[in-house]
């Protein structure tokens, strides 16, 4: 920007300095407010990069493995290369007796396939352990060095860069080894339980939004009442919904939670179903304020135009408001559910389990869900477990902007259809 | 109060109306005068301003067609600059009387001639004073006062009639002198058409306070609901 | 309703017609009535209540909950304020032109044919489009693109979809709400035309604050005002010519050579 005087119009001298001056102070004013925004909004482009560059630098770097047994004392050929009677062999020859029966209840390991069985020499016998792990910027920076320190404590181990969000953190279960960990049922558990809490909430929401803002009258008290507990409720601490929660549904509607009213094998309430109708009452209120804001962004001239036709209060509503309001409502919705998966307090309120390592079966099974593994992990003191929490945070974050992803998308193509 | 503009302008026009009434008073006042005193550069010099008096004329409609178009006046206002527009007009003709009573005055030139000088001087005395009530009630749309004034038109027509015996009296006497003499009858014609059109001025004072239009010459007291 | 065909003398009827907004009376003691196939203007300062009167005449006012109304408004001889009335009805039967131009934000076809399904509409939609566009005037300039939106035509042209629209549901009286106020003068006369040749087949009341636009379109006016307490009441009522030309009221004539307050 060229700092040139600005020309200024008039023709007496006098006051043209005046107002020049009085110009100046108001354009450094003007500047001074720009400047003030553009730092806030680089504050919050910095929170967010540290918060990206932290989480990221946790789920990536080298590690120093150090094998229990090593690999070159079973065979003298890569365990990939051996054949399943090969690898039954190692197996029968390194495990305890009672270990074996128990691997071979289901049939006989030489029967398993070839793969099952390389994974279960690594995990029964060769037992790699993650001694020493490094984030990624000093992995980057100090490769050497780590290597030289690596090579001087632990001489038979050895090192590798490692990605722990990788395909088995997708495909595994909860496991104690933080190498062996996944988050497959956490991911599914968290999914499942979004759904139901949008099959609940949104309709509930909406349906809510529309009653007060196109049907109930504004003055009569008991609607105002409704209104203003509604704004509050918004307000609300997860934990007192999680509370809420488990009195209502994982207790009061347990016949209905567990699934024994559907004639589900299901043994108390602490449910899939019963933490996603926690969270469909967490975000009501939410959905319900956006969306009654949506209807009331609708202007009042489209609903006179279709009534002035004679079409039914029905009619409008359902050809003009929710068409108009749709972007709007999904808009809250998206906002909801960001909120809902990452909810964890009333979770552990409803009780969902910190481990578990099969996969939720439906809304009448017991679970787990993102949030609660990663808030599980992080409290573990083996360094490993931090960076699977970082991983499982990432995976948390891309479950989270895919949704947000497809409801945009959603939107979009209502806001088209205009 | 709003529309100051518009009134200001009707302000203007009704002020110029004014002006070209006196005009006319006086046109017809030094026509009639020349009659008797047979000043040839005096009757030329009315003959001619008649063209002043037709600009001014122009100018006036000129005026109240462009308040029409810009300040769009309804109702009373709207009546008002009708009326002026009529005014005007009629004001115009009358100019073209008094121009007409010049002429005369130069067609006779220094001739002998016996004219019923009396009756002209008051028919001419008693139309100018018509006109010019007529266009102070009218100015100040007064019904009340414009609808008195048809009514003397009565003593024009009297007068009419005498002077009229007098001037076929005389062409019987002096049939030399006849020429000159049927112009005098031009001239009792032109006063007693001027009467009449003061009647058409005043008809338009009281279409301005009332909206309704009549005919008022010869036309009783109680016929006029003002 | 019983008699809905028996004919009656005039469009619509009103009898010491007041309205009400909680306590406030907007207007007072309205008694007009609207002659068929002719369009009457109703003129008067702001706030007097025009609109609130002409809301009366197909029961918009319901949308406003402190609105109540007492007296009549008679259509077809039927009080339209008794509760047995059905509104949804009336307001086909009594369309409405809005002050700004109120298009769905749907294509201009579908604007048009949705009053007309809403409403049980069971022939021909293109052609019913095809005939209301025309009777609108506007036709020529969108045949082409009739799938185009609506929002995307200029405010005259939307104004005049506006009335094709309200005339797709075949209403017999059609209320404008000041419906040239957002137009230029050329659409604003095009508009006029167009209720001159509607007059033909419906009885148009129409709200203007433009007095030129009252004198050139309609045949009849009622000039209301505020009396003192601010509620509306009714000057005068007469044929537009003589509204113009010498009404019979000093605050009529106040108002109309603007030489009111
Ligand atoms: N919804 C409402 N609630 C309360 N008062 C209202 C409402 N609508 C109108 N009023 C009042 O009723 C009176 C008449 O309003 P209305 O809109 O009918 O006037 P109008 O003559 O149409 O004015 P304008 O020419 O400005 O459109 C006004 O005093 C207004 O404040
Ligand atoms: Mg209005």
């Amino acid at each position: 920007m060229n700092q040139m005087e600005p020309k200024t119009f008039g023709s007496n001298q006098e006051m043209q300095d005046a107002e020049k001056n009085f110009l100046h102070r108001r354009h450094q004013r003007a500047r001074l407010a720009q400047s003030v925004f553009q730092l806030t909004t680089l504050l919050a482009v910095i929170f967010l990069a540290a918060l990206l560059v932290t989480v990221v630098n946790k789920s990536m770097g080298y590690v120093v493995v150090e094998n229990k047994v090593d690999p070159s004392t079973l065979s003298d050929r890569p365990l990939s290369e051996l054949n399943n009677t090969e690898l039954a062999q190692i197996l029968r020859e390194n495990l305890r007796k009672n270990r074996v029966r128990t691997l071979e209840r289901a049939g006989f390991l030489e029967d398993q396939s070839q793969s099952t069985l390389v994974q279960l020499v690594e995990t029964e016998i060769i037992q790699p352990e993650v001694v020493e792990s490094y984030n990624l910027f000093p992995s980057l920076i100090k490769r050497s060095k780590i290597k030289a320190d690596a090579a001087s404590t632990y001489p038979n181990a050895k090192v590798e860069f490692r990605y722990w969000l990788n395909g088995t953190f997708l495909t595994n279960s909860m496991a104690s080894q933080p190498e062996l960990a996944g988050v497959r049922s956490a991911l599914l558990g968290s999914l499942q339980l979004i759904l139901i809490t949008i099959l609940t909430a949104f309709p509930i929401g909406v349906g809510a939004a529309i009653y007060l803002e196109e049907y109930a009258s504004h003055k009569s008290r008991i609607n105002r009442l409704i209104q203003t507990n509604i704004d509050n409720l918004a307000g609300v601490p997860s934990i007192v919904y999680g509370i809420l929660g488990l009195a209502l549904f994982v207790r009061a509607l347990q016949p209905f939670t567990s699934g024994a009213l559907f004639g589900v094998d299901g043994q108390n309430g602490r449910t899939i179903l019963s933490a996603g109708l926690t969270m469909a009452l967490l975000i009501l209120p939410i959905l319900i304020i956006n969306a009654q804001e949506a209807i009331r962004s609708v202007p009042d001239s489209l609903r006179q135009a279709s009534y002035g036709l004679g079409a039914t209060r029905w009619q409008t509503i359902w050809h003009h408001v929710l068409p108009g309001a749709m972007p709007g409502i999904l808009t809250g919705t998206i906002l909801a559910i960001s909120r809902a998966i990452g909810e964890t307090a009333p979770l552990i309120v409803v009780g969902a389990s910190t481990f578990i390592t099969s996969d939720p079966t439906g809304p009448f099974s017991s679970f787990t869900a993102l949030p609660i593994q990663i808030y599980n992990w992080t409290t573990r003191p083996q360094p490993a477990f931090q960076h699977i929490a970082a991983a499982a945070i990432l995976v948390l974050l891309i479950a989270l902007l895919s949704l947000n992803a497809a409801a945009i998308l959603l939107r979009n193509r209502f806001a088209k259809r205009v | 109060m709003p529309r100051n503009t518009l009134n200001r302008q009707l302000n203007m026009v009704q002020d110029e109306i004014l002006i070209l009434g006196s005009m006319v008073e006086q046109a017809t006042r030094a026509a009639v005068g020349t009659l008797k005193s047979r000043d040839l550069r005096e009757a030329k010099l009315v003959f001619e301003q008649d063209q002043i008096i037709n600009e001014k004329r122009f100018a006036i409609e000129n005026a109240i067609l462009i308040l029409m178009a810009t300040q769009q006046p309804m109702a009373r206002d709207l009546r008002t600059l009708a009326a002026l527009l009529e005014v005007n007009t009629e004001l115009e003709r009358m100019g073209d009387y008094a121009k007409g009573i010049a002429k005369v005055t130069l067609r006779m030139g220094n001739a002998e001639v016996n004219l019923p000088m009396v009756e002209i001087n008051q028919m001419a005395e008693l139309a100018v004073g018509m006109l010019h009530r007529a266009l102070s009630a009218f100015i100040e749309e007064n019904a009340n006062l414009a609808v008195a004034i048809p009514k003397e038109d009565d003593r024009i027509d009297e007068l009419f009639n005498t002077a009229y015996s007098k001037i076929l009296h005389e062409m019987v006497a002096n049939p030399s002198t006849i020429d000159n003499v049927n112009l005098a009858l031009w001239v009792i014609h032109n006063l007693e058409r001027m009467a009449d059109r003061v009647s058409n001025i005043c008809e338009r004072t009281v279409f301005i306070a009332t909206g309704e239009l009549f005919e008022m010459d010869g036309m009783d007291e109680e016929d006029l609901n003002v | 309703m019983e008699d809905m065909n028996q004919p009656s003398k005039y469009a619509i009827e009103t009898r010491g017609l007041n309205i009400f907004y909680g306590d406030f009376q907007a207007v007072k003691d309205i008694s007009l009535q609207f002659e068929r196939n002719r369009i009457t203007a109703i003129i008067g300062p702001s706030g007097c209540g025009k609109s609130t009167v002409l809301r009366a005449f197909n029961r918009m006012n319901d949308f406003v909950p402190s609105a109540h109304a007492t007296g009549e408004v008679l259509y077809h001889d039927q009080n339209i304020n008794h509760p047995s009335v059905d509104a949804v009805q009336l307001r086909r039967l009594i369309g409405m032109v809005f002050q700004k131009p109120n298009p769905f934000p749907k294509s201009i076809y579908d604007n048009i044919a949705w009053g007309a399904k809403m409403n049980g509409f069971r022939g021909n939609t293109d052609d019913l489009v095809e005939e209301t566009l025309r009777q609108a005037a506007l036709w020529d300039e969108v045949k082409d693109n009739l799938k185009k939106s609506a929002l995307a035509l200029s405010g005259g042209q939307q104004q005049r979809l506006c009335i094709a629209r309200a005339l797709a549901v075949r209403p017999e009286i059609i209320l404008m709400d000041e419906p040239c106020s957002a137009l230029d003068p050329i659409a604003t006369l095009k508009i006029e035309d167009l209720m001159r040749e509607l007059s033909q087949n419906y009885t148009i009341i129409i709200v203007t604050h433009n007095m030129q636009q009252a004198a050139r379109a309609s045949d009849y006016t009622a000039f209301f005002t505020m009396d003192t307490d601010r509620s509306g009441i009714m000057v005068e009522y007469n044929e537009t010519s003589l509204i113009f030309t010498k009404p019979k009221d000093q605050r009529t004539e106040d108002y109309i050579t603007g030489r009111f307050g």
